[in-house]
């Protein structure tokens, strides 16, 4: 029997994390999602955040998407859809000096 | 009989199955665990060494050296991810409840690694070659336990842990299990506790945990692409809050005489508790990995 019903998931990549300095959220693997979006909710901020979508053909090895940026410089929430990558992914983020916040990251796919 | 049909002939379940979770679907009910947070939902409340399970993952099991390796079964596996942080542990947990008292029986077909290193080594205890890779000595331990509460709040965990290497990361390859029950967001509450991140959650302390059988050792199949799927099953019994019997392979051990030690306070909100969870943990900062096939939780009641 065929179940047409399409497949969805969210995993909450980071919790409340407090970041003071760039990084890399872990892989992530999504290979049966024909699109994704990620979500970024700064709880709290007192500069801009930059995010641009990584991904990679084994989890090890990584590159950018595109040549699109994600700037959050306020307390909210930010997301951008993903189409087009192979089955790992994950989030890049560059952190203004002196800039602290303390973030919520959500990666949703749907296959 | 189509090959759809065939899925259970890989399992050998009890009278009534509670649930038959093969990946090629969903997640199917295994989440994140997390600890628990105030009535704002204010997860700064939530416990450090509770707070970064990590989210399981559907894999296809595909690495850097062969691409797409797939499951025992199928296309997709349940992954467990930790980070690259010693002590760090991932987490997959299904929560149910009890509509009866007796055996009951978790069975999986499994497969554990270290994450490869490329172009870098990682701390290692032991040599390449002669069959075996550095890699092996990169797995820390995996677990299958529950959280169980019964009988007037009695609540308990039956605890199995296979630890591939100690804390040094020294091989030991040894079945344990703990003798004190974990610590709750309560203890720490109470004062009891207040552990750091990355603690082991299921019983923090090395000198609480026990070897029980002989060491064994798994299929490492040499490098840490290789994936075999190793099957176990687990018996445990609510009415008896004891363990009964686990196999691994075709190694099968008594665990009557492995106890399973109750909270000495009875806990309220959790009547007829139920759950399972499955959790990996890393001894030194290289991720480790847990691939389970399916899940098959069954009980004679």
């Amino acid at each position: 029997m065929r179940h047409d019903m399409r497949s969805t998931t969210t995993a909450v990549l980071e919790r409340n994390t407090v970041v003071r300095e760039d990084f890399a959220t872990e892989p992530y693997e999504l290979p049966w999602a024909a699109e994704a979006r990620f979500f970024v909710q700064a709880l709290d901020l007192d500069g801009p955040l930059d995010f641009r979508t990584e991904i990679s053909p084994d989890g090890l090895h990584w590159c950018p998407l595109d040549d699109v940026e994600h700037r959050i410089d306020a307390p909210g929430l930010i997301t951008w859809a993903v189409s087009g990558f192979g089955q790992w992914l994950r989030v890049r983020c560059a952190v203004g000096p002196g800039t602290t916040g303390k973030l919520r990251i959500y990666l949703v796919g749907k296959g | 009989m189509n090959v759809n049909e065939t899925a259970l002939s890989k399992y050998n379940p009890l009278s009534r199955v509670l649930c038959f979770d093969r990946f090629d679907s969903t997640t199917h009910g295994w989440t994140e665990l997390l600890g628990n947070y105030d009535g704002r939902g204010d997860l700064d409340t939530v416990d450090d060494h509770m707070r970064d399970f990590r989210p399981p993952q559907l894999s296809s099991c595909t690495f850097f050296d062969v691409g797409t390796h797939g499951t025992l079964s199928g296309n997709y596996a349940l992954k467990l991810a930790t980070r690259p942080y010693p002590g760090h542990t991932a987490t997959g947990i299904r929560r149910l409840t009890m509509a009866g008292r007796g055996r009951v029986r978790i069975e999986t077909h499994f497969a554990f690694k270290a994450e490869a290193t490329v172009g870098h080594e990682a701390p290692a205890s032991v040599p390449w070659d002669g069959n075996r890779h550095p890699s092996e000595s990169q797995f820390g331990a995996f677990t299958v336990a529950t959280d169980i509460c019964s009988d007037g709040g009695l609540r308990y965990h039956n605890v199995i842990r296979y630890q591939n290497t100690n804390l040094d990361g020294e091989m030991t390859n040894r079945w344990m299990y703990p003798v004190v029950p974990e610590p709750t967001p309560r203890d720490h509450q109470e004062g009891k506790f207040a552990l750091p991140y990355a603690a082991d959650f299921t019983a923090p302390d090395p000198d609480d945990w026990r070897t029980f059988g002989e060491p064994l050792e798994m299929c490492v199949n040499e490098v840490p692409t290789k994936i075999n799927w190793h099957y176990l099953r687990w018996d445990i019994d609510t009415s008896t809050r004891s363990n009964v019997e686990l196999q691994l392979n075709d190694r099968v051990m008594d665990m009557r005489d492995v106890p399973v030690p109750p909270y000495p306070d009875r806990y309220g909100t959790l009547d007829n508790l139920l759950n399972f969870y499955f959790s990996v943990r890393t001894h030194c900062g290289v991720r480790n990995f847990l691939f389970l096939d399916s899940v098959l939780i069954s009980v004679d009641w």
